[in-house]
């Protein structure tokens, strides 16, 4: 294989795995909302993706489209879970996130059933080269992963990023300081199933073939570890989160050929995933980047200016 | 007759078989700083949850503004003016001081999601208001040196001055305060106590329990006295302290 093709599919992976890494962030890292069914909603985003494409409509749309899918389903699994403890979000969408894979892989004629379904790329140039898709690949995928991660940056330095927080800190304070938690949660859940069905229609028109098997547990599992590696409420920790676990997954994947092991090699990835969580919530828990605050530009013009100054020296 | 501000009626509250709030009525009329006194257990804290929403009175009816806020929800009942800060502070410790202060803030178009996405400059200005007047309150309470630092670094006395710091950042027309001066030194305890005064000449009217009683039969106005979930004595600070029984209830027999 051409080493150029390998290390370009890996820079596409590391913005498809951002894009994931992101949306769990803001739900996780600063909402509080534990969501153990990411991996349904990039399954919409996918399946929605593929089958507006192959019936011709542009990419763009299906993308979006995606996107939106996944955010109303989003927002629908969410409403019965918004008044109870969050630990119950988690287990109604890890469950919901099984059910759907069980119905996309017993009804043929959604999309083929466990057969799977091809994709087909999202802009093609005749006579391209391998090496070309990869770039126009990288164009794309960067160019999504940009403006979430622009977005999200807003989100995080804004008063919603404020009371997002508060949420996640103490709900029954912020509910009595006026913020409807369950609006929030049901905002934030909806936004980041968006960006996930945003990744999930980006990673079937990279892959060309999405079949359900893709979209087994461990894939959430891969984004917890992301956030929780780079750092939960940081979204540079989401990036370097999703970039250093695509890298051990390589090196995992390069090493094992050359290694004699006990064990089956084709999970060790596994085994380094494990002991490195393990590590990770025991000796950083706060992850490798620390949680970002919120800035904002109210708060440069009192420090900056006269307000701190004027406390400090009186 | 004179107007009333928060009107509590025939108000019970019981947990499996212990009624801590116990057909309790009382009206708070504003302008006023009102005093709710008892011993520990009494159901002090838990009138004030159930009229802030945090639990359902099992019977009873509660008006705030002649509006029945009963079935109303925490948050509905701050849009209207009545604000509470709890008895153990329950801060954002993650959070910067500054920031716990600006969660609190009223009417900040900020706290929408579109807005805080699209239309940013439509809050800038209300951002840089709330936050000027979060350092005077901060300043007042003297923590504005620690307006940067995480609210979970704070002290214990500092928690219970912050967490009256966002009481009355809500800018409420009822603030509800449970203990506030409790673990803070006297000093400051009785500036707090002046500060409450100054903002009740304007207008702000305050409910308060209190284990210090020497500081609030100083300030307040009208004193309510709790036991075994019932009101069992009101009256003005002077009288109240006079009254026999209330040595009685409060400090037990001899």
């Amino acid at each position: 294989m051409d080493p150029l093709v390998y290390v370009l599919d890996f820079i596409v992976l590391v913005g498809i795995f951002s894009i994931f890494s992101l949306s769990l962030n803001i739900e996780f890292g600063f909402a509080g909302l534990a969501n153990f069914g990411k991996v349904a909603f990039v399954l919409i985003g996918a399946y929605t993706y593929t089958l507006l494409s192959n019936i011709n409509v542009p990419f763009y749309v299906c993308l979006i489209a995606g996107a939106t899918a996944s955010a109303i389903i989003g927002f629908l699994v969410s409403l019965p879970t918004l008044k109870l403890r969050e630990d119950y979000l988690a287990i109604v969408v890890l469950a919901f996130g099984e059910i759907l894979k069980v119905i996309v892989k017993s009804e043929d004629w959604i999309a083929g059933g466990v057969w799977g379904i091809p994709v087909y790329p999202a802009i093609s140039v005749t006579g391209s080269s391998a090496r070309l898709d990869m770039v126009i690949n990288i164009a794309l995928v960067y160019f999504c992963l940009f403006i979430s991660f622009f977005l999200l940056q807003l989100l995080a330095n804004s008063p919603y990023g404020r009371v997002m927080r508060a949420i996640r800190e103490d709900e029954v304070a912020a509910e009595a300081l006026g913020k409807n938690r369950a609006k929030y949660r049901a905002q934030v859940f909806a936004l980041g199933s968006a960006i996930a069905g945003l990744g999930g229609g980006l990673y079937a028109q990279y892959l060309q073939f999405i079949d359900p098997y893709m979209f087994a547990p461990m894939l959430t599992f891969t984004i917890w570890i992301m956030v929780l590696l780079g750092g939960p409420g940081n979204n540079w920790g989401a990036l370097l989160g999703a970039g250093l676990v695509q890298l051990f997954d390589r090196g995992a994947n390069i090493v094992k050929d050359y290694l004699t092991l006990p064990i089956d090699p084709s999970n060790l990835q596994y085994i380094i995933y494990g002991i490195l969580i393990i590590l990770v919530l025991l000796y950083r828990p706060q992850g490798l980047l620390k949680e970002s605050q919120v800035k904002t530009k109210a708060m440069e013009s009192i420090f900056n200016g006269r307000g701190f100054a004027k406390n400090r020296r009186g | 007759m004179e107007e009333v501000l928060l009107k509590i009626e025939e108000v019970s509250k019981h947990f499996g078989g212990v009624y801590a709030v116990n057909g309790i009525s009382l009206d708070i009329t504003p302008g006023k700083i009102w005093g709710l006194v008892g011993p520990n257990g009494s159901g002090k804290s838990t009138l004030f949850n159930t009229v802030l929403g945090i639990h359902k009175p099992d019977e009873g009816n509660i008006y705030f503004k002649d509006r029945c806020i009963t079935n109303l929800v925490p948050h509905q009942i701050y849009d209207l003016g009545l604000v509470y800060t709890f008895q153990v502070p329950r801060l954002f410790q993650a959070l910067k001081v500054l920031d716990n202060m600006l969660v609190a803030g009223r009417g900040h178009q900020g706290d929408k999601l579109l807005f805080s996405l699209f239309f940013r400059k439509s809050w800038q200005k209300k951002e840089i208001e709330l936050a000027e007047k979060a350092m005077e309150i901060l300043e007042l309470l003297k923590l504005d040196h620690l307006a940067l630092s995480p609210a979970g670094e704070l002290s214990g006395g500092q928690r219970k001055l912050l967490e009256l710091g966002k009481g009355l950042m809500a800018s409420p027309t009822l603030l509800l305060l449970d203990e506030p001066a409790a673990g803070v030194n006297p000093n400051l305890g009785r500036s707090m106590f002046e500060r409450i005064e100054d903002l009740c000449q304007k207008g702000l009217s305050f409910f308060i329990i209190e284990h210090r009683l020497e500081l609030l039969f100083d300030f307040a106005h009208w004193v309510y006295v709790m036991d075994k979930g019932k009101i069992v004595l009101e009256g003005k600070p002077q009288e109240v302290a006079q009254d026999p029984s209330f040595f009685h209830i409060y400090l037990g027999d001899e």
